[in-house]
């Protein structure tokens, strides 16, 4: 009955390891959630199934015959259709090229039937026409589409191919409520017609909306299997986390002074409007609200990274003008991000060129006086816990979370008066996340304020003093003291007073749910998709040209 | 400029330069048995002489290719040529011109370089078509100074200090070529600007937000290869006394072999001169070699690109796209 | 969620846009440097002139059409200029070696042409197969080719029958010979890019591993980019038979750089995607037009250089932010 099972893969990238013997099977005409935390090998695995990374050790088969695949066409062959978590799009081509990719319809002659292409792309966008929203037609060119138009462009693009064991990695993460029940009354039909789904999703209620069994990965390797119907979100979250769970638990909350290190009044830019707050000295400003709506452009905008319209921002009383991050971090405020491989690590460079840069252009050291600076960051080191063979060594050789350390404490050096943290835990491991709490409390007592995003909202209610909730780019409310729940939370970020406002803007409706609603905790790559993502990869006007390192993503 | 500590030097003789030094040590005892008196001082004092001239002009091609961002600098051999031609004019075989026409030629050729960088870093041209046109522009600006007439003489003092023997029978221009690398080397590895080039080169992005002055570093990148192109057609105007226009076209090629052979990444942000000082050497012991046997030219032409090829094979892989 | 916000999609609405037809900038480029020729050269306009301006760019367009494919694939071909000398010499030396007559002429043709695709069919094994880095290795292939060109023909020489310059010169069916070539030409690009090949090719530039994700034969389809390069090459090295009459294995060296300086003016981007065969062919003939402005305005001898330079440095600078369009 299994259409495909897979037993006991092995995957190593490097020094990493991606997958432990994990096991998996698929039944005919099912959905089949996969899910985990991030890290645990639940992409790696789906890019096996599709072909398109080899497996170091392990078996798959399909209908009881044994499968070996050299590549995506192989996978593709066999019906296996995939929706990559990275999108498969090409920026440059429309819309309807990028559907049809490969398997454009020919015409007479075997050549591009053009007016049959944009035909068929038409008819596959009408299927989601109410949900699309304005500016995508047949010949828009995909590095013009927004997040969710992307996402929407790759589900038809994977659903062009009818294949008949379907692989959805994240495939709702940019998508609002309705494009998600949209793209779930598609997946019932395909269901019904014997598709067999394998869909990836980190929002639990979608779990529960549409798969029939549910599969739990932690570290590489399955640890449960269930019908989704005889399992709990409380059962399934445990299995994903393990004993850990509870090591997170409260920090110490810190205690303030009233003095103000970082004032903004009336910011506006590309993605925010008008936003005033208020960092006071050695707290945690925790930034809140659904993914994408503005936290992280808010960091960005403060340090440099994203051009700010209107506004002002002073630090301890002066007037700051973050023209770009040399200036932002000549006023000690410091910026780091989750998405190490792409804005954290220069990978194939040693650890000590990482950790030493930021503080050599602050000081405006010309000379690497080697000893000297191997002092100044041995306490650094030894505070963040950092874990390394040697100084030499390219810091691509350590793990996720020891790269994310070498990032931290690059800018530790620096000695930061403001840190702004985007989503820093992302993908990282539970010890490692442990530390970086212990260690942000201790700068809290230093005097160091943090504002801090997380797409994790438990991580954020835990470690935060107050949170502001964004939503379309505005703050719409603090919570403070008790209402630091998830309740609380999530009622702010689906304020409905917003959703009317912005034409194109925010497409959130209303949300019924009472359980959590994680936000996707995966952007969109804004040179894959091409789409201007939400949290878009742009310092001042330019297109961040980012390299690709050997690192694993999951 | 500060002597290299002990340590530098240490770190200096240990690098992995084992593919290319073996390739030297092969070629040399090869060519000595096929041809009696191929390793003799003699010869090795004009092999090293040549190499050093395609090793200062490999300098500044290295420096651009580590920056990344497919930085590549085609326009070396029309500055090397302006340079010489420039230098050879203002020094007019007088002595006394020497420091001021070198001081000249170096900002001149200093400021060409920048422009190129400006518009690659600004305009975001993409360096190969950036230092296309630069040739171009550099070229026609040499017929104007020149009129097409090959004229300027170098400077005696010049003369010597390039081709005399200074110590251990080797000429000056080789010790020039050592101080260079001695130089650059330890400008790479100990100096904020060095560390700033490899971050540019390996991650622009993570290397911005770090902090590092992406723009003023690339821009100087591209500055220092006109420098050293400049310094590279001086040491050729005193090699060759008289300069004919193209002199320096013969070397745009072998330097970016050079840099590869050495061990470079043509994607950046990996390597260093050393590599590229042995690369160089290689390069032209091939050439002697491929002389001395008497082959034919289309023959040395040919025996030239299937080795470079062949080299291409042990260094520039690219990623497989399959993980 | 939309990020856009109040902002409308950039481009790609169907119709003409800078997007669709990135050869645009170069078509108006083009125009103008035919009036100001017109103006600077009064007999531009004839008949006679307009067909050997054509014949003499021709060979350069030829090179920027096979070029062309290559960089679409975000490679990079310069070992076209070898290509061209080594099939040049190939042909010539077979003709005159066989005898002069009909059937050798064919088989000349015929081998020239083989010829280009075996060395097209080198470079992409080297880049497609094996991996290797496309700048330094056509830079090595071409160096190999040229080689053989020299081993070929050492010295410039050789004859080859009248009736290959004359018809190459004269006409057929009343129509100039090298009007047919360029059509010939033309007609291929046209046909080319209305195949799956022609979107394949573009994808692996745009975004090779999306290219690869979807299952599209990477591999194959930059291979095939440099064999067309390769013909196109052994084409423009024909054309020149038929030019000059004689055998040169140098003649292609100095062609190599010019033929990317017309891709990047025709609109075409170093990065893969963007851009066309119809832009390289204007972007040779605005590369001959620049040179017969320059020559004609009648500037003196000195200045003629440097004005070209610094010309094409500027269109250049244009074809590339032509190329980029809005984004970043």
């Amino acid at each position: 009955m299994p259409v495909l099972e897979a037993s006991g893969i092995r995957k190593r990238f490097g020094g990493v390891t991606a997958l432990a013997g994990a096991d998996f099977s698929l039944h005919a005409g099912e959905v089949h959630a996969l899910v985990g935390s991030n890290g645990c090998g639940k992409s790696t695995l789906c890019k096996i199934i599709g072909g398109s990374v080899a497996a170091d050790a392990g078996e798959l088969t399909l209908n009881d015959k044994p499968v070996t695949f050299s590549g995506p066409q192989d996978a593709a062959a066999e019906h296996i259709g995939v929706f990559y978590q990275d999108l498969s799009l090409i920026p440059k081509m429309t819309v309807a090229e990028n559907i049809f990719l490969g398997r454009e319809p020919t015409g007479r002659a075997g050549l591009v039937d053009q007016p049959a292409l944009h035909q068929a792309a038409s008819a596959a966008l009408a299927g989601f026409r109410e949900v699309l929203g304005d500016g995508i037609d047949a010949d828009t060119t995909v590095a013009a589409l927004s997040a969710d138009q992307g996402q929407m462009v790759e589900i038809l693009k994977v659903l062009a191919a009818q294949p008949r064991i379907i692989i959805l990695d994240e495939a709702t993460a940019a998508l609002d409520r309705n494009q998600v029940a949209a793209v779930f009354e598609h997946v019932r039909s395909l269901k019904a017609a014997g598709c067999s789904i394998i869909f990836i999703t980190h929002r639990m209620d979608e779990v529960f909306d549409i798969a029939d069994r549910v599969t739990v990965m932690r570290n590489g390797a399955t640890v449960m299997t269930a019908d989704s119907d005889q399992t709990t979100r409380e059962a399934l979250v445990e299995a994903m986390v393990g004993e850990l769970a509870t090591a997170r638990g409260k920090s110490a909350r810190h205690t303030p002074a009233a003095e103000v290190a970082l004032q903004v009044d009336g910011l506006s830019s590309d993605k925010l409007v008008d936003v005033s707050l208020q960092l006071k000295r050695g707290e945690i400003l925790g930034l809140g609200g659904l993914h994408g709506q503005g936290q992280s452009e808010l960091l960005r905008v403060l340090f440099g990274a994203r051009r700010m319209r209107s506004g002002h921002v002073r630090i301890a009383g002066k007037s700051f003008d973050p023209r770009g991050p040399r200036s932002a971090m000549r006023h000690a405020v410091a910026y780091i991000s989750g998405d190490r491989a792409r804005y954290g690590v220069m990978a194939i460079r040693p650890i000590f060129e990482n950790l030493v840069v930021s503080l050599l252009a602050r000081e405006r050291r010309q000379i690497i006086a080697r000893r000297k600076l191997e002092g100044e960051i041995a306490p650094i080191i030894e505070t963040l816990k950092l874990k390394f063979d040697s100084l030499g060594a390219a810091v691509s050789q350590l793990s996720g979370g020891n790269q994310q350390k070498v990032v931290i404490g690059r800018w530790l050096a620096t000695r930061p008066q403001v840190l702004l943290l985007d989503d820093p835990t992302k993908g990282i491991d539970i010890q490692t996340k442990v530390d970086l709490y212990a260690t942000l409390d201790d700068l809290c007592a230093q005097g160091v304020s943090i504002m801090l995003y997380s797409s994790d909202d438990e991580e954020l209610l835990a470690i935060a003093d107050r949170v502001l909730v964004f939503n379309a780019g505005r703050i719409v409310t603090e919570l403070t003291g008790e209402q630091r729940t998830q309740f609380e939370l999530y009622r702010a970020a689906y304020d409905a007073g917003h959703t009317g406002l912005q034409q194109a803007a925010s497409k959130q409706t209303p949300a019924q749910q009472t359980g959590s609603h994680q936000p996707g905790t995966q952007q969109i790559d804004a040179k894959e998709a091409g789409s201007k993502a939400t949290d878009s990869e742009k310092i001042g006007s330019k297109k961040i040209d980012s390299k690709k390192t050997g690192e694993a993503t999951e | 400029m500060e002597k290299p500590s002990l340590e530098t030097l240490k770190t200096f003789i240990k690098r992995p330069l084992s593919i290319a030094v073996i390739a030297i040590l092969v070629l040399l005892v090869g060519g000595e048995l096929l041809s009696p008196g191929f390793a003799s001082p003699r010869q090795i004092v004009a092999l090293l002489t040549i190499a050093a001239l395609l090793g200062v002009v490999a300098a500044g091609q290295n420096l651009v290719i580590l920056g990344g961002r497919e930085g590549i600098d085609l326009s070396v051999g029309g500055v090397i040529s302006f340079g010489a031609f420039l230098a050879g004019n203002l020094m007019q075989q007088s002595d006394a011109n020497i420091i001021h026409a070198v001081v000249l030629v170096l900002g001149a050729t200093f400021l060409i370089g920048m422009v190129t960088g400006l518009g690659v870093t600004f305009l975001r041209i993409p360096p190969l078509v950036m230092t296309l046109g630069m040739l171009g522009v550099v070229q026609g600006g040499l017929v104007l100074l020149t009129r097409g007439v090959p004229s300027g003489r170098a400077a005696p003092l010049l003369g010597k200090i390039v081709s005399d023997p200074v110590i251990l029978g080797l000429p000056g221009i080789v010790y020039i070529w050592i101080l260079v690398g001695i130089t650059l080397s330890w400008v790479l590895r100990r100096t904020t600007f060095g560390l700033n080039v490899y971050a540019i080169g390996t991650n622009e992005t993570a290397a911005e937000l770090a902090g590092v002055p992406v723009r003023r570093t690339r821009v100087m990148v591209f500055a220092l290869s006109g420098f050293f192109s400049g310094l590279t057609g001086i040491l050729l105007l005193g090699y060759t006394e008289y300069v004919f226009i193209g002199a320096g076209d013969q070397y745009m090629l072998p330097s970016i072999i050079a840099v590869v052979i050495g061990g470079t990444s043509l994607a950046g942000g990996s390597g260093g001169y050393v590599g590229t000082m042995a690369g160089a050497v290689v390069l032209i012991l091939l050439q002697n070699i491929l002389t001395t046997l008497n082959i034919p030219p289309f023959g040395r032409q040919i025996i030239f690109g299937v080795t470079l090829l062949g080299l291409m094979l042990l260094y520039g892989r690219q990623r497989r796209l399959r993980g | 969620m939309k990020s856009a916000d109040m902002r409308q999609p950039v481009s790609g609405r169907s119709g003409w846009s800078r997007q669709r037809h990135p050869y645009l900038m170069a078509a108006l480029v083009f125009v103008v440097l035919c009036v100001v020729n017109a103006a600077l050269q009064q007999t531009f306009l004839r008949y006679e002139v307009a067909i050997s301006n054509v014949a003499a760019f021709l060979p350069m367009a030829l090179l920027a059409v096979g070029q062309t494919y290559v960089i679409l694939a975000a490679d990079i071909d310069l070992s076209t200029g070898a290509i061209v000398s080594v099939v040049n010499v190939a042909v010539v030396t077979i003709i005159e070696s066989m005898g002069g007559t009909g059937a050798s002429m064919a088989l000349g043709l015929a081998a020239g042409l083989l010829l280009g695709i075996t060395c097209g069919a080198i470079n992409g094994f080297c880049v497609a197969v094996l991996r290797l880095q496309p700048i330094v290795t056509t830079f090595g292939t071409g160096i190999v080719f040229a080689g053989f060109a020299l081993w070929i023909l050492p010295q410039a020489g050789r004859q080859v029958p009248p009736v290959i310059y004359l018809t190459y010169a004269g006409t057929v069916l009343g129509v100039p010979s090298v009007i047919w070539i360029l059509a010939g030409a033309i007609a291929f690009a046209a046909f080319v890019g209305r195949t799956r090949f022609y979107k394949a090719l573009r994808a692996t530039g745009g975004n090779i591993q999306a290219a690869y994700q979807t299952g599209l034969p990477v591999a194959r389809v930059r291979m095939g980019a440099f064999v067309i390069s390769g013909f196109f090459a052994a084409l423009a090295g024909l054309a020149l038979v038929g030019e000059t009459a004689s055998g040169d294995p140098l003649i292609g060296g100095a062609l190599t750089l010019p033929s990317i300086t017309a891709v990047v003016l025709g609109g075409t981007a170093l990065s893969g995607c963007v851009g066309g065969v119809a832009g390289s062919i204007l972007g040779a003939f605005i590369l001959g037009l620049i040179s017969n402005v320059i020559f004609f305005a009648q500037l003196p001898f000195e200045w003629q250089g440097l004005v070209q330079g610094l010309i094409i440095l500027l269109a250049l600078a244009g074809g590339v932010v032509m190329a980029r369009g809005k984004q970043g």
